[in-house]
């Protein structure tokens, strides 16, 4: 009680948020109760905490925001050096509009519509960004987004199983590019692990592209998880017939980099059945890998086994325009253990800025931002192709990103690099062992000339030192 | 009504961007892979994109709108400097692949945000990986999984759940692979300890339950069940769903579990933005932890090298479990939320047990005076509490069991009634154990006079004749909404062909 009883001390700073706090008598003798303690009487004293939590003491919101400043002022922010850092996270810029609107306490502040009436202005903005991504993707039916691109890729393998175990020569299996990173694959290996699901992989030529001739073996399995572009950077046009070669009964699912898709074909027009992709670089900052939102479009083929929460428009009892959640039966408060997903809070508020984010563009902006990243990739890949000691690896056509061949360690090149400022790419050892000569660089809108300039002369320079002649 | 699709034609984009960069050959991608269709995405200018969502934002009901007693999800007010914060350039614009140096403000606070959870949980080793309560539930039992595995164990594959637990408990226990063994409760909604002694056995990797459980009582009896499962080998998880009730006062640690997530989002305000963003990291014992996904912010002395980018006497780095299960999100889980909870944990320090005890005066306050009404306006027939108690902790369920035989008036109608006196509805029909349930959590972020007001008025509702609720709600944007036609005449986007 000397919590109370106790009018100034540290424990004071607290009362912003405790509106009752000095009234706690008044409400306890309410209640024909003395102390604080009188309302816990009900819990065991062997499972007490004796002593007061060893913990640091409360904070004023003065005192936190500047530890807040310090701590988080020496991470070093990318925006603040030339940065070529992605793998599937992509630095972007985010309008303005989008974060004034969403910190709006009527989205920020509310949680899952369970109540139609009153949650009308997210259930209508989550039914919009079904329709924008079902645009997007070129495919019927969006759910309002998974965790992130990892799991959605996730949920879609084991989504095509539930639809094509029945008919499928190769039950429980799915077929999966070798390139993917082995973070999103250990994801995927989670999720598919309990439904005793034998993830194949799928071999790409030297070139970086799918090898065709392979594919033929994953025919009569239940799903194929290619991604486009894929992670190094390659726009593969062997995709657009794959569909033809696994067949009807196999789930193509395709996993995208949204923006790309204001020029590259949507994957639902060369036969995807599922498109499952990160939404990140819609709508959102990178944030140290999260809060994220991953993408889950298919046919109607797959509607009522997929994963997550759906929006659908309805009437009210006046017969007026009105929406609310549907197909819940799918989901884990009605069907319990055998739910085709465990998801319960998911990321709307991200997705919502990715709504925006696609309102503000349009489809012309779309493209033209598509078209900022491509020429931003393209511009640094002339200029690092023609610099001392550096090399592609792969002629293709990339989108924001490509693998470059160093005279040396990747490691020791990149550190290099962080000498002098620069955040150089991603070391491709993390992702491929044999690769320790590589960089994935990436270059996004939000790459400049000066940057790629930087990049270069530092590259030249490490190349010089580690003995190719000028 | 205001249609995002109804704005189209116009040549008009809300965001005007700068030019590309030049190139020497024009940035091309292979023929086949032009998009020869864009999508229909709106067009609209910056002014009626704002006005769009503006528009909807007041068509929607937060926590800021007004009193949110949803049970279950502890809608606590979110603190506005948190989102100050997370929109700092050191946690929005950092890459979760950079180096460690580049980091070390980031690795500190996950690691003080370990350390205060596992301190919290009574837990040898947190993990900030699972982005959400769900998630944390999955990675916990695929931990447990794997455990039993490296031990041979093979033959454990059931995982008990009350029938009072959450969806996502059966759910996650599920996508691991496990047989789900569901016990019922007792007649007052208590875990039945001799129905968990008939189930327990060889074949139990772990039990699933939340305490508080899902009725707002603190099961006394939680270390007999602790006693019971491990005595047949298995492991025991706490759904840290209720968290908000006992933070300070007791632990899972202390009840004997070896398991535990945390929901972020409700016991450490990170905002519930509508249905997500979450957070939600797991605790575990020692015997679990080398399981766990990484990686985990782990910290040392520096050597002089790295002195320079230190934030204080230690250097911070990542850590790599032996035997971890892997990822469950591709990156290091939600850290912009972790960045919020840890502002918002700052505030409260070590007086995080005041915050409980209030969460907990309030809804035993909230309880009393809802019954204290209702008799005073002669109601009190028409409800009974979900289960019996002397006090609850931080929510309380009532049943509208008696409204609906003497009045057809159910739990729903209740709901809605309440919905037009200004409030969001509480928790329905869930647990499903009690009866046309109602489940209360008021936070302890509300004042005694929104606790007063809020019973007079549900008081009100019960007076109100069943005519009157069944129309409810009338005050709305919109009325009862037809969920069974929604479901009927599936419209999941906008239907651009009926238009054209
Ligand atoms: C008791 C309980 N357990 C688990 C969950 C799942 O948590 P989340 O929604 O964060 O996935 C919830 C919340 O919805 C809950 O109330």
């Amino acid at each position: 009680m000397d919590s109370i009883t106790d009018p100034l001390g540290e424990m004071n700073v607290m009362v912003d948020q405790l509106p009752n706090r000095g009234r706690e008598a008044e409400m306890l003798q309410s209640m024909g109760l003395e102390t604080m303690e009188d309302l816990f009487v009900d819990i065991p004293s062997e499972v007490r905490f004796k002593d007061e939590l060893p913990l640091r003491g409360p904070q004023s919101e003065e005192e936190i925001i500047a530890d807040a400043r310090r701590l988080l002022g020496s991470n070093v922010a990318m925006g603040g050096r030339p940065s070529f850092i992605g793998a599937g996270l992509y630095r972007n810029y985010v309008p303005a509009a989008v974060f004034q609107l969403v910190t709006r306490g009527e989205f920020l502040t509310a949680y899952t519509p369970y109540q139609p009436e009153v949650s009308q202005g997210m259930l209508q903005a989550m039914w919009e960004f079904q329709t924008l991504i079902s645009e997007l993707v070129g495919l019927p039916v969006a759910n309002l987004s998974l965790y992130d691109g990892s799991t959605a890729a996730a949920e879609a393998l084991t989504c095509a199983v539930r639809v094509h175990n029945r008919k499928a020569t190769q039950a429980n299996t799915v077929y999966v590019s070798e390139l993917i990173p082995p973070d999103k694959m250990s994801v995927m290996e989670n999720y598919c692990q309990g439904a005793e699901i034998v993830i194949k992989t799928l071999k790409h030529h030297d070139d970086g592209t799918l090898n065709l001739d392979e594919l033929k073996l994953a025919a009569g399995s239940c799903g194929v998880y290619l991604e486009q572009p894929n992670p190094l950077g390659i726009l593969d046009e062997g995709l657009i017939t794959v569909k033809d070669i696994i067949g009807a009964n196999t789930a193509l699912i395709v996993g995208v980099q949204p923006i790309s898709l204001g020029i590259v074909e949507a994957p639902g027009h060369y036969g995807a059945d599922i498109v499952v992709g990160e939404g990140q670089p819609l709508g959102s900052p990178v944030t140290g890998g999260g809060p994220l939102y991953g993408i889950f479009a298919c046919t109607k083929t797959y509607l009522r086994l997929m994963p997550g929460r759906i929006v659908g428009r309805s009437i009210d009892v006046d017969g007026k325009e009105a929406y609310c959640l549907t197909l819940s039966t799918r989901e884990q408060h009605i069907r319990r253990h055998r739910a085709t997903s465990n998801i319960c809070t998911n990321e709307t508020l991200i997705a919502l800025m990715g709504a925006m984010h696609m309102a503000l563009l349009g489809p012309d902006g779309l493209r033209d931002l598509a078209h900022r990243n491509l020429a931003a990739c393209q511009c640094a890949k002339e200029i690092l192709a023609s610099t001392k000691g550096i090399e592609l690896v792969h002629a293709a056509h990339h989108f924001n990103e490509f693998s470059i061949r160093v005279p040396g360690s990747a490691k020791d090149c990149l550190a290099y690099l962080d000498e002098n400022g620069i955040i150089g790419g991603f070391d491709l050892t993390t992702w491929y062992p044999q690769y320790n000569d590589q960089i994935l660089v990436t270059a996004t809108d939000q790459t400049s000339l000066r940057d790629i300039e930087a990049l270069s002369a530092q590259l030249a320079m490490w190349s010089m030192h580690q003995g190719v002649s000028a | 009504m205001s249609h995002l699709f109804n704005h189209s034609g116009a040549e008009n984009t809300g965001y005007s961007q700068p030019q590309g960069l030049a190139s020497v050959n024009e940035p091309s991608i292979p023929k086949g892979l032009l998009r020869q269709q864009s999508a229909r995405w709106p067009r609209l200018s910056e002014p009626e994109m704002v006005r769009h969502y503006t528009w909807l934002s007041k068509r929607n009901f937060g926590i800021d709108t007004g009193f949110y007693p949803l049970g279950s999800c502890t809608m606590k007010h979110n603190p506005r400097v948190n989102e100050v914060i997370a929109q700092l350039p050191g946690i929005a614009d950092i890459h979760p692949h950079q180096p460690e140096h580049h980091l070390q403000g980031l690795l500190s606070i996950f690691y003080e945000m370990q350390h205060m959870l596992e301190v919290c949980a009574g837990m040898d080793q947190v993990t900030l990986q699972p982005v959400a309560g769900a998630q944390g539930e999955f990675t916990a039992i695929r931990c447990i999984q794997e455990y039993f595995r490296q031990r041979g164990e093979t033959q454990r594959t059931k995982v008990i759940v009350p029938d009072s637990a959450h969806g996502t408990n059966p759910a996650s226990a599920a996508m691991c692979g496990f047989e789900i063994v569901e016990i019922p409760s007792l007649a007052d909604g208590r875990m039945d300890l001799a129905a968990l002694a008939a189930v327990a056995d060889e074949t139990t990797a772990a039990m699933m339950i939340t305490n508080p459980n899902t009725l707002g009582l603190f099961e006394a009896d939680i270390k007999e069940a602790s006693q019971i499962v491990h005595d047949a080998g298995g492991q025991m998880y706490y759904d840290g769903a209720n968290f908000n009730a006992i933070l300070g006062i007791t632990s899972p640690g202390l009840m004997g579990f070896d398991a535990v997530h945390f929901n972020l989002h409700k016991t450490f305000s990170q905002p519930h933005g509508g249905g997500g963003p979450g957070s939600g990291p797991i605790g575990v014992k020692s015997q679990l932890a080398p399981f766990l996904p990484g990686p985990l912010a782990a910290r040392r002395s520096p050597t002089a090298q790295e002195s320079s980018s230190a934030v204080d006497e230690y250097w911070y780095h990542w850590h790599q479990p032996e035997h971890s299960i892997g990822k469950v999100q591709q990156w290091h889980g939600n850290a912009g939320a972790v960045i919020r909870c840890w502002a918002y944990y700052r505030r409260y320090g070590n007086g995080l047990k005041t915050m409980s005890e209030h969460a907990v005066l309030n809804a035993n306050y909230l309880r009393h005076a809802i019954h204290r009404e209702a008799k005073k306006e002669g109601v009190s027939h028409l409800f009974v509490d979900g289960a019996e108690t002397d006090v609850a902790k931080h929510e309380f369920t009532l049943s509208m069991q008696p409204a609906k035989e003497a009045l057809g008036i159910s739990a729903m109608d209740v709901a809605k009634g309440l919905l037009d006196k200004g409030y969001m509805a509480p928790t329905v029909y869930f647990p499903l154990v009690v009866p046309e349930c109602m489940m209360i959590e008021p936070t302890e972020t509300e004042s005694k006079d929104t606790l007063d007001t809020f019973a007079e008025q549900f008081v009100q509702v019960l007076q109100t004749d069943a005519e009157t609720l069944h129309a409810a709600p009338v005050t709305t944007p919109v009325r009862r909404v037809d969920e069974v036609y929604a479901a009927r005449n599936l419209c999941l986007r906008h239907p651009f062909e009926d238009a054209e």
